[in-house]
C-alpha cells in the first residue's frame, strides 16, 4: 500500500516506485488528495475488498506510509472486517 | 497534462489469474514508460479480485456477464469516473490503459466463447479465445462518461494475448500518451 505520492513522485526526488519494483512487491495506490469524501470514501472501500482478497488468499500485504492519513482510515476500514495488517515497509 | 487511469494488474501483477502475471508486481516498463511522460497516473481497482478472489481459474466474458458482476462493475466505476470528471473539467487529456485480452479490463479485443464452463480444463494458450471487443468494466466505465467518453482515450496494453510482443505493445501505448494513434498489431 503506498500513498499516492509515490505513485506520482516528485521530479528529482527519489522514486520510491522503483525500490518496491525492484524488490518483486505489488503496489496498490491510495486515492490522491483532495477528491470530495464521497469519491475517497467509495475508493477506499473498494480497496479494502480488495485487500481482503489478498489477506484471504495469503499474501503478505505491507503499508509503505503507514501513518498516512489514508493508510490509517483503511487499516480502519480492515479492522471492521477482521483483518490486521502490520507489516511496514 | 496527461493523466493516465491504469488497469490494477499493472501495477500490481499479483492480482492476476495463476499464471496470468506478466512480471512479480509493478509493470516496470510500463511505469517507465510514463515516467518518460510526465504523466499523472491513477490506479484502477481490479474487478476480478475483489469478485473472485485470488484463487479464481482464469475465464472469458460470458462466465463474468451476469447482473451481480455488471453492478459491481459499476460500483468499482462510478468513483473512477468521478475522477476522470473532474480530470477532464480540470483540463487534463484523459488516458485509460485497459489490458487486451482480458475479459473485463480489454479494450480493443477481450476474450469470449460461449463454450467454456463447467469443469475448468481450458487452455491459457494459443487457443484463448481472443475476439474484438471491450470488456465488461471497461463497456461500464465508458457507459458511465456517457457524452465525456469521446474526451478520453482508451488504449489496451496486450498483456492478456499469447503473442504478448512488449516492445510492440509500449510503441502502441507510447502513440497514444503522445496524442497519436496506436500502430496496428
Amino acid at each position: 500500500m503506498v500513498p499516492d505520492a509515490y505513485l506520482n513522485a516528485a521530479a528529482g526526488g527519489d522514486d520510491r516506485m522503483v525500490e518496491l519494483a525492484a524488490a518483486g512487491w505489488g503496489v496498490v495506490a491510495l486515492p490522491q488528495p483532495g477528491l470530495p469524501a464521497d469519491v475517497e470514501g467509495a475508493l477506499l472501500r473498494d480497496i479494502a475488498d480488495q485487500l481482503v482478497a489478498f489477506l484471504d488468499g495469503g499474501y503478505e500485504v505491507g503499508f509503505a506510509e503507514p501513518d498516512d492519513p489514508l493508510a490509517v482510515r483503511l487499516r480502519n476500514l480492515l479492522a471492521t472486517q477482521g483483518r490486521h495488517v502490520e507489516r511496514e515497509l | 497534462m496527461t493523466v493516465c487511469y491504469l488497469a490494477h494488474c499493472l501495477l500490481n501483477a499479483n492480482a492476476k489469474v495463476d499464471e496470468g502475471a506478466r512480471c512479480a508486481g509493478v509493470s516496470t516498463p510500463v511505469l517507465s514508460l510514463l515516467r518518460e511522460h510526465g504523466a499523472v497516473i491513477r490506479q484502477m481497482p481490479c474487478p476480478e479480485l475483489a469478485f473472485g478472489g485470488t484463487r479464481r481459474f482464469w475465464a472469458v466474458r460470458e462466465q463474468y456477464d451476469t447482473p451481480a458482476f455488471r453492478a459491481h462493475c459499476r460500483r468499482l466505476a462510478e468513483p473512477v469516473a468521478a475522477q476522470i470528471r473532474a480530470d477532464l473539467a480540470a483540463g487534463a487529456r484523459v488516458v485509460i490503459i485497459g489490458i487486451d485480452g482480458s475479459p473485463s479490463m480489454g479494450v480493443e479485443l477481450t476474450a469470449a466463447a460461449g463454450d467454456w464452463g463447467g469443469r475448468p480444463d481450458k487452455p491459457n494458450d494459443e487457443d484463448y479465445p481472443v475476439t474484438p471487443g471491450t470488456g465488461l468494466f471497461t463497456e461500464t466505465l465508458l457507459g458511465l462518461l456517457g457524452d465525456e467518453v469521446a474526451s478520453v482515450r482508451p488504449v489496451g496494453i496486450g498483456q492478456d494475448l499469447f503473442d504478448y510482443d512488449e516492445p510492440r505493445e509500449l510503441a502502441r501505448l507510447g502513440a497514444v500518451i503522445e496524442g497519436g494513434d496506436p500502430a496496428a498489431r
